[in-house]
């Protein structure tokens, strides 16, 4: 649909000259105010080229649509538009994507130019223990923030993983961080109050969830990655799927008799698997020839292998993999769960398995504390490294 | 400096002057007119909706479900909804809409309990009317706890049931002595976005309004305040079609009182409708 678009868009309006070239910063009005991220727009073959960021993490914009006066960037993935008219020299107009009781629809604005950098103050840096609360049920969450050359950056994890990079400004005690790219749309705001640090998370157009958080003790305060899910060590851990040219791949296959194995389970559609493969494609080089295997197992969108195999192909060269990836099932923790009857509460994407030679469960890792996580990423690499190594030492 | 300046911005945004209001609710009556004008999933495209309780049968004209032009399918719910036809049998995925023949499905509710929902390729014609804005039907106030928290099965807005929690009160200054107004938090699948609804009935119904009643969500306000905004009232989707069922209006949240704002009902919808182009 795109494409004839484009051509039709070719060099009509006011937009297409140079108007929408360089960065813009992108506000969407949600209940809790404005919530910021930037769009920077690059000329290319077709028309722009562009990506939705905060802070320093990006997304690319499948297309951009430009006719007249107005603009329309897609974000395929997530079946979501923004579309905008400008007026004066900004851009007015709606994030949508369709919901099923009615349409998504947050109000958009963006002006040209670069959002400026405020640093947050020490007293807000670092890692904080928070508890939602709502409708008298509390939730636990970790803060992460960090002072970026680009400003407040941050995240917030969960159980079952992180919520990917965060952006944001900060004033005097308060901070506004966002994460918005083109489907979960998500801010975080709060206040420092003494020891204590109390706000509120943002939800899409109006959902609010209050919070307090106070300093990190350094101590376990989520559960563990490794107790969420749990697998059947009885047995060898047993797989059998079709590889990207049809072939089916099993773990009794020469290729991983006697070997460490790592089982990925990820999806071409989830951020935190992209953060993720670069660490993977490391392992491989670093232990390959000592003994270790990797083999990833993609959950993709529409469970039909022609569209599937194009996006998994797409991910294995974008990431320079060379072990295999195979096509097991379509991303629904439900369905995936079923084609891994050993795994116990598999909730996560991505989730990594661990084998021993012997071709059984040593452990299993649900999430991935992506790089915006800081010190967690770095402490989840060291861990990668020391259960791989120990592995690999087993008789 | 800046960030309140920035925040200011967001504020006169969000709940801007009477101006403004009205301006925005127009936007969204125009919005929401175009979703159920064009949307797969738009109600005014729904052929049927039902439980699988545990086996539904899709296709020929004795199905539980007659989709003319499908071969027969069968819906079965175990520990996960699967799906047998002449291409075999395999398990499906929820809250996602899926090709099936001609037509499109959809499941959605708990667990164990789970509707599906049929859409017909195109949605039909059905016309919209609302009251005029009126400024008078807007009120500001903080929610006051529930005496009791805990969750409840209600069935939303699109006639499916969800595990809602109590979340709290609301008052409204109509009626002879006013009106506390039952909340209640309606989660939306697989996202952390959720809604704060009242499910309300009052003297307009069946008078100009929907029978069963209509929804409307709180606003938040920055300073921890709601806005109940009733020209934003919508009828539940058994109001554009017999598909759907009405949700059980909740107890206390019947307002003595015309509330002449928001969605007005002008009868239709009622009959079943049949598959086939429009």
């Amino acid at each position: 649909m795109t494409g004839p678009l484009l051509a039709m868009a070719s060099v009509l309006g006011i937009l297409a000259g140079a108007g929408l070239e360089g960065p813009w910063r992108g506000v969407l009005d949600v209940a809790g105010g404005p919530l910021r991220f930037t769009i920077q727009i690059q000329p290319s073959d077709q028309g722009y080229d562009g990506r939705l960021c905060n802070g320093s993490s990006c997304n690319l914009l499948s297309a951009i649509v430009v006719r007249d006066d107005s603009v329309r960037f897609e974000i395929a993935d997530y079946a979501a538009t923004i579309s905008a008219v400008l007026r004066g020299d900004s851009l007015v107009g709606a994030y949508r994507n369709v919901g099923n009781r009615g349409p998504r629809t947050i109000p958009f604005r963006a002006s040209p130019g670069t959002w400026p950098v405020t640093h947050p103050p020490t007293d807000l840096t670092g890692q904080w223990e928070a508890t939602y609360q709502y409708d008298g049920r509390t939730s636990p969450r970790i803060f992460e923030f960090r002072d970026t050359p680009g400003g407040l950056e941050g995240t917030i994890i969960s159980n079952t993983g992180d919520y990917g990079l965060f952006w944001g400004v900060t004033e005097a005690d308060s901070f506004a961080m966002a994460h918005f790219d083109g489907s979960f749309v998500y801010m975080l705001t709060g206040m420092l109050d003494g020891d204590t640090l109390r706000g509120v998370f943002h939800a899409g157009l109006r959902t609010q969830t209050a919070w307090t958080a106070v300093r990190s003790r350094g101590g376990p305060y989520l559960t563990p990655p490794t107790e969420l899910t749990t697998a059947d060590t009885t047995a060898p851990f047993a797989f059998a799927f079709p590889d990207l040219d049809g072939r089916i791949v099993s773990n009794t296959d020469e290729r991983f008799r006697d070997k460490v194995v790592l089982v990925d389970v990820f999806g071409t559609w989830c951020p935190t698997c992209h953060d993720a493969a670069p660490l993977l494609r490391q392992l491989y080089d670093a232990y390959h020839d000592r003994g270790l295997e990797i083999v990833g197992l993609a959950y993709e969108v529409t469970g039909d292998p022609s569209i599937d195999g194009a996006l998994v192909r797409r991910y294995r060269e974008k990431f320079g993999l060379e072990f295999p990836l195979l096509l097991a099932g379509i991303n629904d923790t439900e369905l995936a769960a079923e084609t891994l009857p050993q795994l116990n509460g598999f909730t996560a994407f991505p989730t990594s398995i661990f084998l021993g030679r012997d071709g059984k469960v040593r452990q299993v890792h649900a999430g991935f504390y992506g790089p915006a996580t800081g010190p967690q990423h770095t402490r989840l690499v060291a861990d990668f490294h020391a259960t791989i190594e120990r592995l690999l030492a087993e008789p | 400096m800046i960030l309140m300046l920035m925040l200011g911005l967001g504020w006169s945004v969000a709940t801007g002057g009477l101006w403004a209001q009205a301006e925005e609710v127009t936007r969204e009556r125009a919005e929401y007119r175009a979703w159920l004008e064009d949307a797969p999933n738009s109600p005014l495209a729904a052929l049927a909706q039902r439980r699988i309780a545990s086996r539904v049968v899709l296709g020929p004209p004795e199905s539980d479900i007659p989709l003319p032009g499908l071969e027969p399918h069968t819906l079965e719910e175990g520990r996960l909804v699967r799906l047998t036809g002449p291409a075999g049998r395999r398990p499906l995925p929820r809250n996602r809409l899926l090709p099936l023949g001609p037509y499109r499905i959809f499941l959605s509710g708990a667990r164990g309990r789970t509707v599906v929902t049929v859409y017909d390729s195109a949605p039909r014609p059905k016309s919209l009317s609302f009251y005029p804005y009126d400024p008078k039907l807007i009120f500001t106030a903080k929610l006051v706890p529930p005496k009791k928290s805990g969750a409840v099965r209600v069935l939303t807005v699109d006639g499916v049931e969800v595990e809602a929690t109590e979340a709290g009160t609301f008052r409204v200054p109509l009626g002879p002595e006013g009106v506390d107004l039952r909340v209640r938090r309606i989660p939306d699948a697989g996202t952390e976005e959720s809604e704060l609804e009242i499910y309300f009935r009052d003297e307009t119904n069946d008078e100009g309004t929907y029978p069963a009643g209509r929804f409307v969500s709180l606003r938040p306000m920055r300073d921890g305040r709601y806005v109940l905004d009733f020209n934003r009232a919508r009828s539940p989707f058994c109001a554009y079609s017999s598909v759907y069922p009405c949700p059980i209006p909740w107890s206390g949240n019947a307002i003595p009182a015309a509330v002449t704002a928001g969605e007005r009902y002008e009868g239709g919808g009622l009959e079943v409708p049949k598959p086939g182009r429009p």
